[in-house]
């Protein structure tokens, strides 16, 4: 670790680090799902966003790795496999860096309630995961908001693999963390990298404030749960349209 | 200006020399300093690095690419193989920060990640690998830059020096200093005109071009006065002639590597540096 010099002030400095554990400074809200693929959070986040939008609730939808900033820099090296854990990581950090700055923060400042289809937890579950380390991982998105709510989607491996299985042809290069090289075998490297992303996200529980979301309860109850406590937990009223 | 070129060798600090310590039966024994200022990069043993890496920093019209061009000849010529990194290189990303540097559009911390997303890229795919072979690379600039240019645009020091601190530590660091208007003059000579970024036109300091370029270099080179104590960097006067700044990195980098002659004539492709 390099040593600070706390001798030398900064007129300039804003302070990342202090961003995410310091009060919020906006009225809008964050609520964020995550959890491993074939999880089910999509389906619910979908649900959820239904709900507030067929009652005319001031909200955004936002996905990881969803901006064509980095889109092109992100096939290229899949394409050619030329990421490495540090290079993948930093990345996805510059992707989100981009949609928080022109998305996130000023739909929060501007009073949204922003729902975000996986968030930072992602980043420290699967970079992690490919041996980066947390406390890196930790520093590098310390920009970001801290979320209001954040459901974990909890299923079992063998139910959320089989569910990705299942539904895709051919599992990705990155994606089946082949560039781990755990296993030759696509499905079996797949299985292994989920569950030691599965293992991360266990373990951010109770650190990060977790709502844990049993994956394997039928939609339409789970999803009754899901709005309860965002109920509970956000004045929804602020973010009804608003009366002329 | 200091004539830091007048100054003896053996005041300059040295940068990630061995540090001597006392051992247990009372000998002074030297341990070597991690080649990373954190944990090392996934994936990669310290102990295979048996190349030395020399980083050349400065502003724009330090005159850093004249004497990395020079000392590439020099070391090539003592049979020293020599590779060389610089910003916006990586095949990964280095063409698309040059899109987003033309478009205008792009906030801070996206553009700082992007350029640590290059400059990782370059450092495990070509200079890790040259550095296992027994190279010498020279970096045009490196992690100290990226923190300067972010960390004048608000983004927390200690933010930027934990993304880095998995870089690899260099064997010598040399800062070329030069006087903001000085730079002013050697990049308005180079291309008849003043670069957005180069000015920092970004950051809304001036609409006078002139007074932007002062401005912001002055505030980049008060980073670099803060890395310089933090990282002990070997600091030159860029503004003395290129052949006396060349000759001193000549004695310095020599004595590192153990090389007995730093006599050194540009070739005649060369030669037009020579001032």
């Amino acid at each position: 670790m390099v040593t600070s010099t706390p001798d030398i002030p900064s007129t300039t400095e804003l302070a990342p680090v202090k961003q995410a554990t310091s009060k919020r400074s906006y009225p809008g809200a964050l609520v964020v799902v995550e959890g491993i693929d074939g999880s089910g959070k999509s389906t619910q986040l979908y649900l959820l966003k239904r709900w507030l939008e067929i009652s005319g609730y001031r909200t955004h939808f936002t996905e990881w790795n969803s901006s064509p900033l980095v889109r092109s820099a992100t096939r290229r090296g899949k394409q050619r496999r030329l990421l490495t854990p540090t290079t993948f990581s930093l990345l996805h950090a510059a992707d989100f860096a981009d949609r928080c700055e022109r998305q996130i923060m000023p739909l929060l400042h501007g009073g949204y309630l922003v729902l975000a289809d996986r968030y930072i937890y992602t980043a420290f579950a699967r970079d992690g995961a490919r041996g980066c380390s947390p406390h890196w991982l930790r520093n590098l998105y310390s920009f970001a908001p801290a979320p209001d709510i954040t459901f974990y989607f909890r299923a079992p491996l063998d139910v959320a693999v089989n569910r990705i299985v299942a539904g895709r042809p051919k599992l990705k290069y990155y994606e089946a963390g082949m560039d781990l090289g755990i296993s030759l075998d696509r499905s079996e490297s797949f299985r292994i990298f989920q569950e030691r992303i599965l293992n991360n996200y266990d373990q951010m529980v109770e650190t990060d404030h977790f709502v844990l979301m049993d994956g394997t309860v039928r939609v339409n109850k789970l999803q009754k749960m899901m709005r309860q406590i965002v109920g509970e937990k956000i004045s929804l009223q602020q973010f009804a349209p608003k009366k002329k | 200006m200091k004539r830091s070129d007048k100054k003896p060798l053996a005041s300059i600090p040295a940068n990630g020399r061995p540090a001597k310590k006392k051992s247990a039966n009372g000998r002074a024994t030297v341990t070597p300093p991690s080649r990373f200022y954190g944990a090392p990069l996934p994936g990669v043993k310290p102990e295979e690095l048996s190349g030395t890496l020399v980083v050349i920093e400065g502003t724009d019209g330090s005159g850093r690419s004249t004497q990395i061009s020079l000392l590439t000849e020099w070391l090539e010529s003592q049979g020293f193989a020599v590779q060389t990194m610089g910003l916006r290189r990586s095949y990964l990303v280095g063409e698309d920060i040059d899109a987003l540097l033309a478009e205008n559009a792009v906030t801070r911390m996206t553009l700082a990640l992007m350029y640590s997303t290059d400059f990782f890229d370059q450092l495990e795919r070509r200079i890790l690998p040259a550095l296992r072979s027994g190279l010498i690379v020279l970096a045009d600039r490196y992690i100290f830059t990226l923190i300067a240019r972010a960390a004048v645009r608000g983004i927390a020091r200690d933010y930027l020096h934990g993304i880095y601190e998995i870089a690899l530590r260099p064997d010598l660091t040399f800062w070329l200093n030069v006087r903001p208007e000085v730079a002013f003059d050697r990049e308005f000579k180079k291309s008849q005109t003043i670069s957005y970024w180069e000015s920092g036109r970004d950051m809304s300091l001036s609409n006078d071009l002139f007074q932007s370029f002062i401005r912001y270099q002055s505030m980049i080179k008060r980073e670099f006065e803060y890395l310089s104590k933090r990282h002990g960097f070997l600091e030159l006067d860029g503004e003395s002639s290129v052949s006396s700044v060349n000759r001193v990195l000549r004695k310095r980098i020599a004595s590192h590597l153990g090389i007995r002659s730093t006599q050194y004539k540009p070739s005649h492709a060369l030669s037009h540096l020579w001032r």
